[in-house]
């Protein structure tokens, strides 16, 4: 099968390398910014261009990939599967719920695959925990505290600092914590949410959200993209029984350079795994297209982690809990 | 050094233990005697620590002691604050001061007519590490503060603390104070608004009060505060709990793991691996300071307007529980 990469940053990349280790063969990078394009197209002796649509309909692609900001996800996976492609798009699924709906309905429609990469699902650590919690290891679960973020992201022309756009951390980094709990505890009830949303003079954004799941539990969920650097993830569930906790800054393997440069000084922690979440993530994604198995993420998955990312950012601007 | 005469009034609270052993290692100070309403634990406690049990809270106030620590339970606080403030006796107070506003307010109002000193126990303001963020924080190290995250979590106490009548609350109650205390004590600010979901589903049956709060609260200002206050911690963890506080700033970001000195202890006799604290124990920097305020016959650094603000705080946190809205303090 052949892929069409829609959007040549950060994650566009990944995806194409995660592709090609799965067998699969880039045919076409497509980039508003035509540099990006160029740039992924090489490396893959791909085509390349600065306009989707005619890399999307493409007889010769079979899987668009769509890894642009969030406010163009709805247009570019409407117009993929509308070419009859089979469609994994990063997440935020889109901006909006009524989109994500949309969407849904236009990819049934024509009878296309729709995967949202919501890759914490995958994330062996969270894999782990979850096992924990199946073990029955805590009891029953009666709260979670989860933490996630670092440094602000930079993006293209700094696209997440414009709120409107990237929702700031609550809806771009945060929802893979709202939508980990929701596969893991079941639906939310009603959440309520503090975000800084700073951009000027200083680019910060911090959000904390309490949420109650109909279950009872009762989530804490803090995001950052206000600290000066690194990238900090934490776990902790407890229940009647026990407890269970996770923390990225507990790492198997750090290094440190001596001598002259950048890098001196800096020391650099990294907890290798053989596989990829990534990797996982596409697996599972083609195991579907190739009709093995259902996927661990649905689109509706990616609808409903939008609106609770929705749901607390509208907390966030009332200042009262939402319910959902 | 002069001496000054200290008597604790209930061991109901256990840090009473550790208030009793920070006296008594003191030179300038002495323990001079217990009054409990539980007559055996008060003289099994005045035997532990060296000094007489007196029966009677009339012949207890009226000996030559010049302070009084009480621990009893918080219900009881008032009533054993207003006598101990009518015989002139300086007063350090264990947290929270009251579970109600009107009883903390009436509390320092007696203790403002009797002319005596009425400070709170919150001994946060006491460790290094939280001494020293304060100092970072005030120097303009993190800038401005926008944002701030904070844990108190700790194991079911059970007793009296799980009683209602005589606690006020659960882990919301018992586990929010410390940390408003800390943060208004680091900014100068005071709490406006509180959020907060309350559970009770860690312990089943076997706990009738709340045994977690997540609040989402505002300082002045508009900094956006959250804390988990719990009993969340299982027999089994290493320690009793944990303050923990991160804040984020204009320039950068700070965290505070309060109780993070510790050794690793892993113990085959027991089969236990626990956390052995090694930093300096809080509890003695609350008395010594208790002790010096005593002396001098003046107000101990935290006060009892102190305690009542992080009542106020936290019954908020209760009555936005109940009416699932963000309400103002
Ligand atoms: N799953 C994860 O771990 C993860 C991590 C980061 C980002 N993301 C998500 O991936 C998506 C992309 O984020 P990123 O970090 O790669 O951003 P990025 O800014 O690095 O890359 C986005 C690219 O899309 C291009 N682009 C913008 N509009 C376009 C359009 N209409 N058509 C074609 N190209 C367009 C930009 O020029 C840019 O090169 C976002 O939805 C983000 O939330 C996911």
């Amino acid at each position: 099968m052949n892929v069409a990469i829609i959007g040549c940053g950060v994650m566009g990349k990944m995806h194409a390398e995660m592709a090609v280790r799965c067998g699969l063969k880039v045919v076409v990078c497509a980039d508003n910014f035509q540099k990006a394009a160029n740039e992924l197209a090489q490396k893959y002796g791909a085509d390349s261009t600065n306009n989707s649509q005619p890399a999307l309909s493409r007889d010769d692609v079979d899987i668009v990939v769509i890894a642009t900001p969030t406010t163009t996800h709805a247009a570019l996976v409407q117009a993929a599967a509308k070419e009859g492609k089979h469609i994994f798009c990063e997440k935020p699924f889109c901006r909006t719920v009524a989109e994500c709906k949309s969407s849904i309905d236009v990819a049934k429609e024509h009878g296309v695959k729709l995967f949202i990469g919501h890759v914490v699902r995958y994330f062996q650590e969270f894999e782990a925990v979850r096992a924990q919690l199946q073990q029955g290891v805590v009891g029953e679960p009666g709260f979670a505290h989860l933490y996630r973020g670092g440094a602000y992201p930079a993006g293209q022309d700094n696209w997440f600092q414009n709120y409107k756009l990237s929702g700031g951390v609550t809806l771009d980094c945060m929802i893979h914590d709202l939508d980990w709990i929701r596969f893991v505890f079941g639906e939310p009830e009603r959440i309520f949410c503090q975000a800084l949303q700073r951009s000027n003079p200083e680019t910060l954004d911090y959000s904390q959200v309490t949420m109650r799941m109909k279950s009872g539990l009762i989530a804490k969920v803090i995001g950052t993209w206000a600290h000066p650097s690194g990238f900090h993830v934490k776990i902790e569930v407890c229940g009647s029984k026990g407890m269970v906790q996770f923390d990225s800054n507990d790492v198997p393997l750090t290094s440190e350079r001596r001598g002259e440069g950048a890098a001196v000084g800096t020391i650099v922690p990294s907890s290798p795994v053989l596989k990829s979440p990534y990797l996982l993530e596409w697996e599972d994604f083609l195991g579907w297209l190739e009709g093995r198995h259902e996927p661990r993420v649905t689109p509706e998955d990616g609808l409903h982690a939008v609106a609770m990312a929705t749901a607390a950012l509208k907390s966030a601007e009332t200042k009262a809990p939402v319910t959902l | 050094m002069k001496d000054v005469r200290i008597g604790i009034m209930s061991f109901a609270h256990m840090h009473a233990f550790s208030y009793a052993a920070s006296l008594n290692q003191l030179p300038e100070a002495t323990l001079a005697g217990i009054w409990d309403d539980d007559p055996k634990r008060g003289q099994d406690m005045a035997k532990q620590f060296n000094t007489q049990f007196v029966a009677s809270l009339d012949d207890f106030l009226a000996s030559d002691i010049a302070g009084v620590i009480i621990c009893s339970e918080n219900n009881k606080h008032r009533a054993l604050v207003e006598k101990a403030a009518a015989a002139g006796k300086w007063i350090l107070c264990e947290k929270p001061l009251s579970p109600k506003v009107e009883d903390a307010q009436a509390m320092i109002d007696a203790c403002k007519k009797a002319g005596v000193g009425l400070g709170t126990a919150f001994p946060c303001r006491f460790i290094p590490s939280i001494m020293a963020a304060r100092e970072q924080i005030r120097a303009g190290h993190i800038g401005e503060v926008l944002a701030i995250a904070c844990t108190n979590h700790g194991q079911n106490p059970g007793g009296w603390f799980v009683e209602e009548a005589e606690s006020g609350g659960g882990a919301t109650m018992d586990h929010t104070v410390h940390v408003v205390d800390v943060l208004r004590w680091m900014l100068d600010r005071e709490f406006k608004k509180v959020y907060c979901e309350l559970g009770n589903q860690l312990h089943g049956e076997s706990l009738k009060t709340d045994d977690l709060g997540s609040l989402n609260m505002e300082m002045d200002g508009g900094i956006q505060v959250s804390h988990l206050a719990s009993w969340s911690r299982p027999q089994s963890f290493p320690t009793w709990g944990d303050v923990t506080l991160e804040f984020i700033g204009t320039e950068g970001v700070l965290n505070v793991d309060a109780f993070n000195q510790k050794l690793d202890v892993f113990d085959d006799a027991n089969m236990r691996h626990a956390w052995v604290g090694w930093g300096d124990n809080p509890d003695l920097g609350l008395v010594t300071d208790f002790v010096r305020a005593v002396a001098k016959r003046e107000a101990p650094s935290v006060t009892g307007e102190d305690g009542l603000r992080a009542t106020e705080v936290t019954v908020a946190a209760y009555k936005a529980a109940n009416a699932k809205e963000m309400v103002s303090v």
